[in-house]
């Protein structure tokens, strides 16, 4: 609001009857009204009254959290507009693509939006999870916000191959093939699961009707419920993680162990009286507008970012599903082309066990990680075995991941990729 | 509620209290559950079903391999005998493909001989072979939901 005319009308409109009923703040002019304009709203008052200062430098945390959670709304504002043109339903489904492509005003660049905010979103909660472990973030008392970001992270994975069958082509219908197979071979539930997942033995209407639901309502109103708690929990747990912080939150400390220069007295936690002006921690800043226009800025590149994308890159639509011919080779989303890469060795080891050791290993860290100490530096010296190991596992992942992206050609068979010379091998 | 009078004595009442109201309660969040688990799992199956007629013996060649595509088998013709293979791979689902040497799937690369067996690749068993049959009207019956050993042969 630097432009002085905007900032009248805000005024003029404040000051109204009904301005008065809707902001209780105007723009804020003093300390007091900063402090105000963040508790009294109620988007901003998830948010502190004041923060501090190495939250706001980018090194801390990269924005990663907050750039997944911006790409997650511009997945429901675009996913919701697909919803008006989109039918679930094997005969039609892949029409409606057609219909975005080249008939719906805008259709293309909607679905192309939506195509790159959720490959970004995938990208970025995985770039997130590897900051937190970097700057060891998990650590007490974060250990239980870290194991809801692996739940949010293993959700975002869920949305994405779920939504990845929608289209009804080649891509879509032999992805989820392999990846419904590979839950075919969990021990004893396996082949059950299966069934359940797909509404029957192969990928057909009942399968479509079963993504598509967990793909626009289950799985994004779980994810909604587990961002709320995760964001919640950072506040509660003391903020973003910094070097030489108290280990206990407010919660788990005694009333006589409370600083005396927070409202704790509001929150009948201590006794005392309300904050003492002056006395605040010096490297404390108010959010409005040190962190709210920074995060607001943040948004706009996020958005300008997958704009640029679609704008420029079509999402892939291959030709109509064929139940009959998978395309050579057939592939995974690129998040699962590790995975694919390993289960092209053995699909139960690749599959199954791998995967299942990783969730089990990520989400048991906080508690088998005893050590203390670096928490909120990057790569720690103390910590110099678990940023090896986690490293070592992130190179591993990506290594297997390049080769079934990009080495990998017809027939699965070893391809150099700036060597296009095997072509499309149809069999008979 | 009545409090029981100190920490480690539950008098009868609360006891019983207590037993029922844990009992009621899991028992209504455990039904609420099965009944959602078992709503999700499909009583009648709209799939084509998985046994076909396959046409006259006449309409495949001696020494052919032939693939019929709705279907997803190979029908292979010896002199006088019959024999259906699957080609959905074992690995993950994918349709395999006929080569010189047998068959290969697309996807990881798995490989099988003439005979169905595993040559290469992750496949954990051999595509399987179906029970082939005639018909009265003098057509060939495919079972898919039969699993036959591959020297099982219909002899027309």
């Amino acid at each position: 609001m630097s432009d002085p005319s905007a900032r009248r009308l805000f005024h003029w409109f404040q000051r109204t009857r009904v301005g008065r009923s809707i902001f209780r703040v105007g723009l804020p002019q003093s300390n007091l009204e900063r402090a105000q304009a963040m508790v009294s709203s109620f988007l901003l008052h998830v948010q502190p009254a004041k923060v501090g200062r190495h939250a706001l430098r980018p090194s801390t945390t990269l924005g990663l959290g907050l750039i997944s959670l911006y790409l997650f709304f511009i997945l429901i504002g675009t996913g919701v507009l697909l919803m008006f043109y989109y039918v679930p339903s094997t005969a039609h489904a892949y029409n409606g693509m057609k219909d975005l492509q080249f008939v719906v005003s805008a259709g293309l660049i909607v679905r192309n939006m939506h195509r790159w905010a959720a490959h970004l979103m995938v990208l970025f909660v995985m770039l997130h999870l590897c900051r937190v472990f970097y700057t060891a973030a998990y650590k007490p008392p974060r250990e239980f916000n870290w194991v809801i970001g692996i739940g949010l992270f293993i959700v975002t994975l869920a949305l994405s191959f779920t939504g990845y069958l929608l289209p009804w082509d080649q891509l879509a219908f032999w992805a989820i093939t392999v990846g419904s197979n590979i839950a075919g071979y969990a021990p004893v539930i396996g082949s059950k699961l299966q069934f359940l997942l797909l509404g029957g033995h192969t990928v057909g209407q009942e399968a479509l009707t079963r993504f598509y639901a967990l793909h626009v309502i289950l799985l994004p109103s779980l994810a909604l419920l587990m961002i709320s708690v995760h964001l919640f929990r950072v506040r509660k747990d003391g903020g973003l993680a910094q070097p030489d912080e108290p280990a206990n939150t407010v919660q788990q400390m005694e009333a006589s162990q409370l600083p005396t220069n927070k409202s704790y007295g509001l929150m009948e936690l201590a006794r005392g009286t309300t904050p003492q002006v002056g006395l605040n921690p010096e490297d404390e800043v108010f959010s409005w507008p040190n962190l709210v226009f920074r995060e607001l800025l943040l948004f706009l590149a996020t958005v300008a970012v997958v704009l640029f994308l679609a704008i420029f890159w079509n999402a892939p639509l291959e030709e109509l599903a064929n139940p009959i011919h998978p395309p050579n080779p057939a592939k995974a989303p690129w998040y699962f082309l590790g995975l694919q890469e390993l289960v092209s060795y053995s699909a139960f080891w690749g599959g199954v066990v791998v995967p299942g050791v990783l969730v089990a290993a990520l989400v048991l860290l906080p508690y088998l990680d005893r050590q203390r100490r670096g928490v909120g530096r990057w790569f720690a010296p103390e910590r110099k075995l678990a940023t090896t190991l986690f490293t070592i596992g992130l190179i591993v992942a990506v290594v297997l991941t390049t080769i079934g992206s990009v080495f990998r050609g017809p027939n699965w068979s070893w391809q150099v990729p700036w060597k296009q010379s095997s072509t499309l091998t149809e069999g008979p | 509620m009545n409090l029981p009078p100190h920490n480690h004595e539950v008098s009868r009442r609360s006891f019983f209290q207590l037993t029922l109201g844990w009992l009621a309660g899991s028992f209504a969040v455990g039904a609420t559950a099965a009944a959602a688990v078992r709503f999700l799992v499909p009583n009648v199956l709209y799939e084509p079903g998985q046994r076909f007629k396959a046409g006259r013996p006449e309409d495949y060649a001696d020494g052919s391999v032939t693939f019929l595509e709705d279907e997803r088998v190979f029908l292979v013709r010896k002199g006088n005998t019959f024999r259906c293979l699957s080609a959905v791979c074992t690995h993950l689902g994918c349709t395999v493909n006929r080569t010189s040497q047998g068959y290969h799937c697309p996807c990881h690369g798995s490989v099988f001989s003439n005979e169905g067996q595993v040559l290469g690749g992750p496949a954990p068993r051999g595509l399987e072979w179906f029970a082939v049959t005639m018909s009265r009207d003098n057509r060939l019956v495919v079972d898919k939901n039969l699993s036959v050993s591959a020297d099982k042969l219909l002899v027309v």
